[in-house]
């Protein structure tokens, strides 16, 4: 069992070995990729958490495994980013670590969870219970004169996710921000155990919209290794080619809102007009504006005819002009860059710590690209050089994302003009192994997707576990805003654009 | 000059898509018309998230896109409940936005309406069976017009609009809620 389907490295550990061990690794520059906690007792009578690491040379992912009952011991105080996934499995597992220093229920809010229940535990019962407050949550207080807080969300002004953000306030500069998220949390995780993997695609397909097709192909790396398929040249194709289109659709919404949010309604609207342009674009591909249903176990929906694909170059290439005006009118503008230069910065230094990925990593000198760190599909062979910046501010991930969406056209352009010959799927009739497990990765438009499935011994999915680059990069905005105006936090925010979906799962 | 270009080149709106229920442009008329005389000219709507998956919000934003430009028929989504006429849910409605989502409704100044959007807010979706929903929507508040899609998209909406003029003029919707 347990067989080991992506990597070489593989260590079973002691867990408090393990947490002097991070150290060393953290100083040799790998990074913590995530944590994936699974009640494994029915298997070996344990509970596993598994801590992935990226950052090592030639690229692959490095797993560690402490095997456990009730506790394990927090690596937080070393690695900061451990921290938001310990609290996690403290709260859906109830195994404590040991050592935590903030152990404040995450998603099962006390206001109507009781504590004792534990939904990701084998032996959860599924009782439902009834919604009252059985506790309260602390928020922590920035006290001394002349200091005020102001309170936003859940439910936001305009047409947003929702999320809670606390700011404390001496005058204009925010002095400490807090988030409280996961109100949208869905419990996806659970709901995708005992499904089969084809079954388990349509879940996934729904944990973030607008990035469905790069949250697919991901999940979909990891199910197909379990189940040993091997998908036509033609399918990768297809697949890459998709995921790029559906990168520039959320870039250039992305960098409309930065117009929209410093007043630029007249170039914001262009570029939003020109977002609905790719997403009819979509729609006449698929036959749905967001791709959804694109993808399949073993291949793709649909084939993609010289027409289509003379559609798409049309379309690639409008975006590019548009976009070259944009950037134009960016660096020639001095009242935009007044806005953008400076603000938010997220330093080089926390970007590591709080290992962030995708656009927020790279704006921050972080060389993190999954397409080029742990390279799926076809991505391998295209040599991509990931564009890195150093302000980490919000010009940098401006910058970054019209950078990238030329990139993406260059892929685009460059494949359709080859596409190989051959089926778009193929049959997956085989069964997994018995509790073996893989891992999946792919870059989103706001980072690493990475996927962590186990299946069990009747063929369906036993464990499944994602974690979304937002996950991973809202703690960074608290530390992006201080100093910084409180007016200038929309702006902020934007230039990350996160998705609360996928955080909350 | 890149904003004289984009002032004089854009010419979007003409190009609403045709469909079976007539292009946007003409639906808007209607809607506009009848938003004059049954809402005095403005209609606002607060929207809550109750769970979705950020594709129905993504379709919400698009209606401020200059294709559909759903302001120029006096339908505005606002920041503050207490501006609102109409509640629009998308979502499958999770136990932990119960509350801020009643809370909401509270806040809206009767009379008020409820427009759900999308599958989720229907049904659930394919939430449904977890453990951390408490919906659908219906459970708790009824709503006047659903518009279905996972997600509807914008032309849908817009329609939905209309469907509620209607009940509205025609009186059919008896039991206003309080
Ligand atoms: S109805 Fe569909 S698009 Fe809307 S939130 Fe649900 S899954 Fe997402």
């Amino acid at each position: 069992m347990n067989k080991i389907m992506f990597n070489k490295h593989y260590t079973e550990i002691e867990s408090d070995y393990f947490a002097n061990s991070a150290e060393i690794l953290k100083a040799s520059g790998k990074y913590l990729l995530g944590i994936v906690a699974a009640d494994e007792r029915s298997i070996n009578s344990k509970f596993s958490i598994r801590y992935f690491f990226g950052g090592t040379d030639g690229g692959g992912i490095e797993e560690y495994c402490v095997k456990t009952d009730e506790s394990f011991r927090s690596i937080s105080k070393i690695c900061p980013s451990a921290k938001m996934y310990e609290r996690e499995i403290y709260d859906l597992f109830g195994l404590l670590p040991e050592g935590h220093p903030d152990l404040r229920p995450l998603m099962l809010y006390p206001e109507n969870w009781d504590s004792s229940v534990h939904p990701l535990r084998k032996d959860y019962n599924g009782v439902i219970h009834e919604m009252k407050k059985y506790g309260g949550y602390k928020f922590k207080e920035v006290l001394g004169e002349g200091i005020f807080n102001v309170l936003v969300g859940p439910v936001h002004a305009g047409i947003i996710e929702p999320g809670h953000f606390r700011f404390s306030l001496a005058g204009e500069p925010v002095l400490q921000l807090e988030i409280r998220h996961f109100w949208k949390h869905r419990g996806i995780e659970k709901l995708c155990e005992g499904k089969d993997f084809n079954e388990a695609l349509g879940i996934i397909s729904k944990i973030s919209g607008d990035n469905s097709v790069n949250i697919s192909i991901s999940y979909l790396e990891a199910a197909e290794s379990i189940l040993n398929i091997e998908i036509t040249e033609r399918a990768k194709y297809i697949r890459v080619i998709l995921a790029e289109l559906e990168r520039i659709w959320n870039y250039v919404r992305d960098v409309a809102w930065i117009f929209m949010d410093i007043g630029f309604a007249l170039p914001a609207q262009n570029l939003f007009a020109l977002q609905e342009e790719l997403m009819r674009l979509n729609k006449n591909l698929s036959g749905h504006r967001f791709l959804f249903n694109s993808l399949t176990l073993g291949g793709v929906n649909f084939d993609m005819d010289s027409r289509k694909l003379k559609e798409i170059e049309d379309m690639v290439n409008k975006v590019e002009n548009i976009i070259k005006d944009s950037e134009e009118f960016i660096l020639s503008s001095s009242s935009v860059l007044d806005r953008l230069e400076f603000t938010g910065k997220i330093n080089k230094k926390t970007a590591e710590e709080l290992s962030l990925c995708g656009i927020s990593a790279r704006a921050s000198e972080l060389k993190r690209d999954t397409r080029a760190e742990f390279p799926y599909l076809i991505y391998g062979r295209l040599n991509l050089k990931p564009v890195i910046l150093d302000g980490g501010d919000v010009f940098a991930r401006t910058a970054l994302r019209i950078k990238e969406i030329y990139l993406s056209k260059k892929i685009i352009s460059d494949l359709s003009s080859n596409m190989p010959e051959g089926n778009i799927a193929v049959s997956c009739e085989s069964k997994p192994e018995a509790f073996g497990y893989a891992v999946g990765n792919s870059e989103t438009s706001r980072g690493n997707a990475f996927f962590y499935i186990m299946a069990d011994d009747k063929g369906k999915i036993f464990r499944l576990k994602y974690i979304d680059p937002s996950f991973r990069i809202w703690p960074s905005i608290q530390y992006g805003v201080l100093g910084n105006i409180i007016a200038d936090f929309p702006l902020i925010n934007k230039s990350l654009n996160l998705s609360y979906a996928g955080n909350d799962m | 000059m890149f904003l004289k270009k984009l002032l004089f080149k854009n010419k979007t709106q003409d190009i609403a898509p045709e469909s079976g229920e007539g292009s946007v442009l003409i639906k808007g008329d209607e809607l506009k018309l009848l938003v004059d005389k049954v809402f005095g000219r403005s209609l606002f709507v607060r929207l809550v998230d109750s769970g979705s998956c950020n594709a129905c919000e993504t379709e919400l934003a698009a209606l401020s896109n200059p294709y559909y430009d759903l302001e120029r028929f006096g339908i505005k989504f606002v920041a503050s409940p207490k501006h609102a006429d109409i509640l629009m849910v998308t979502g499958c409605l999770t136990r932990n936005m119960l509350n801020p989502l009643l809370k909401t409704y509270e806040n809206i100044p009767s009379p008020k309406f409820v427009i759900t959007v999308g599958d989720c807010a229907e049904t659930g979706g394919p939430f449904k069976d977890s453990y951390s929903v408490c919906g659908p929507v219906s459970k708790y508040l009824n709503a006047a017009v659903h518009v279905k899609g996972c997600p509807p998209e914008p032309k849908a909406v817009i329609s939905a609009f209309l469907k509620l003029m209607d009940i509205l003029k025609s009186g059919k919707q008896e039991k206003l809620p309080d």
